[in-house]
């Protein structure tokens, strides 16, 4: 199981996040649901160690993970930030097999890996990764993630800027993970029918901390509670 | 002009243009990629230079001393990196007086160490004839030496594990964290390749330009020149760079002296600089 517990950070001495929780159990897909900037991306920050901590902690399977991100991906957990960022002037192969060697995974073999699970990077495995489009070069930061072997996946609004129907491909390689390969994943979104596609559970979150955590089809009937949460 | 001098002209020009690439290349990879303004840079030239300077007197002979002056360089590198370059990542002019500083402590220390004036090692004393001129075999040989290092550094940093890495650190430090990479590490390990690639430098280059404190001066500004000209792709970037500006300089001065070939260098950075405000290589899609 992942844990974050009473996380409470922010940027140097202004608090972003205060006292959040959230749990995913193995194998599930859990969403984050919140307005922008309501510290969704601060809270996945925290859970990789990007930013100052003040009080809490991160788990995965009962441990307590460590402080340095590095170790904490070495340890099972992913991440897909919000706007990718892929390494530019790495080609697509490179990329992908940076993250591999970093976790001492074999690297031609996580590349062809990658190259196998997701077609549409195929044509572009020599091209730099700064000339790819949008949804290409989200397709590439989840690649880059899967190459590290994370139990756990945190995504970061994966549909954000992206056309339509990469956004139905993205869904459903969300599914085929959790399924096939039985990683735990964590997705932060604003769009609602996305999360319906991909999640059960849902926490919402609002000015910092988890305020609601509920089934995304009992979300989904309430207007109000929609209207309200989210402001949509 | 005979088709001897012409020849002797274009050799000089090569060889100029291989000897500042050499130069150049550890700015390359410390300022090119880390993006660590090292105004110590040259310093680490002269620390080669002495260094290898100092074994070769020992006793030990001139290629073993290189070695020998490239480890112990790069060592320094790795020092300097842990103690002065690492706390202020990301704080360029902080960064830029420190290394000042450094640089300073360094040709001062030189001074006290060395004096002013150092005898060399002595140029290797073959050449050869191209009519009625000779060139030295030893500036030759820095052709095929600057050809050999700049692809041992592309091949590095393309087709190694540690090369990949270092370039993801390099290009997003927070985000290659964020996939399991050992920035710290890495950065430390790239920069003393860099401290190391002066550190060769400075010994390569010591029977033509013999070792003196302020030795380092000669070549950094030239070399921080050619790596801003250079643009993103850092390595092939400064390659071109330098070729086109030391031959440019070279060529100049062989036929109306030096002064005027230092003019040009300055000039024909100015024009690059003026046609591609973001380096020669802005547009190229290498990798480096």
């Amino acid at each position: 199981m992942f844990e974050i517990t009473n996380a409470t950070g922010g940027y140097e001495k202004t608090r972003i996040i205060e006292d959040a929780s959230i749990k995913v159990d193995k194998g599930e897909v859990v969403a984050l649901l919140g307005r922008n900037g309501v510290g969704k991306t601060t809270l996945f920050k925290y859970a990789m160690g990007l930013i100052d901590r003040e009080n809490g902690s991160v788990s995965l399977g009962g441990k307590e993970l460590p402080a340095a991100t590095s170790r904490r991906v070495r340890a099972g957990l992913g991440y897909v930030p919000q706007g990718r960022f892929v390494f530019p002037r790495l080609t697509v192969s490179e990329n992908i097999a940076a993250a591999a060697a970093a976790n001492r995974h074999d690297r031609k073999k996580a590349v062809a890996q990658a190259l196998e699970d997701f077609p549409l990077l195929k044509p572009k495995a020599n091209t730099l990764a700064g000339k790819l489009s949008g949804g290409q070069q989200q397709v590439l930061a989840m690649a880059r993630a899967l190459a590290t072997e994370p139990e756990v996946l945190l995504l970061d609004e994966p549909t954000e800027g992206i056309q339509p129907s990469i956004i139905d491909d993205i869904a459903g390689i969300i599914k085929t993970l959790n399924v096939e390969r039985g990683i735990s994943i964590l997705v932060a979104e604003q769009d609602l029918e996305f999360c319906r596609a991909v999640a059960k559970r849902a926490y919402v979150m609002d000015r910092g901390q988890i305020v609601d955590e509920v089934s995304i089809e009992a979300l989904l009937e309430n207007e109000e509670l929609v209207q309200r949460l989210l402001g949509v | 002009m005979d088709l001897d001098y012409l020849l002797v002209l274009l050799l000089g020009s090569v060889t100029a243009a291989a000897t500042l690439l050499i130069a150049t290349v550890g700015l390359a990879v410390v300022y090119g990629l880390m993006g660590v303004v090292n105004l110590a840079h040259g310093e680490f030239l002269m620390f080669g230079a002495y260094t290898t300077l100092t074994v070769t007197r020992m006793g030990v002979p001139f290629v073993l001393a290189i070695l020998v002056g490239v480890i112990i360089t790069s060592l320094f590198g790795a020092i300097v990196e842990v103690l002065l370059i690492k706390p202020m990542y990301g704080r360029l002019l902080d960064t830029m007086l420190a290394t000042w500083g450094l640089s300073l402590v360094l040709v001062q220390a030189a001074v006290l160490q060395f004096g002013t004036v150092t005898p060399g090692v002595g140029l290797p004393q073959w050449s050869i004839s191209i009519g009625d001129f000779e060139m030295s075999t030893y500036l030759l040989l820095m052709v095929p030496a600057a050809a050999v290092i700049v692809a041992a550094i592309y091949l590095l940093f393309t087709r190694t594990s540690y090369g990949v890495m270092a370039r993801a650190s390099i290009q997003d430090r927070q985000m290659a964290s964020a996939v399991g990479i050992e920035t710290s590490w890495i950065n430390t390990i790239t920069f003393a390749l860099g401290a190391g690639l002066a550190g060769l430098a400075g010994g390569l280059l010591l029977p033509a330009v013999p070792a003196t404190p302020d030795m380092g001066l000669l070549f950094v500004i030239k070399a921080f020149l050619i790596v801003v000209s250079a643009g993103p792709a850092a390595l092939s970037g400064t390659a071109a760079t330098g070729g086109i500006l030391a031959s440019t300089t070279s060529v100049t001065a062989n036929i109306w002296g030096s002064a005027l070939g230092d003019l040009m260098f300055f000039v024909a950075t100015i024009a690059i600089l003026r046609l591609f405000p973001l380096g020669i290589s802005h547009k190229w899609r290498i990798r480096l």
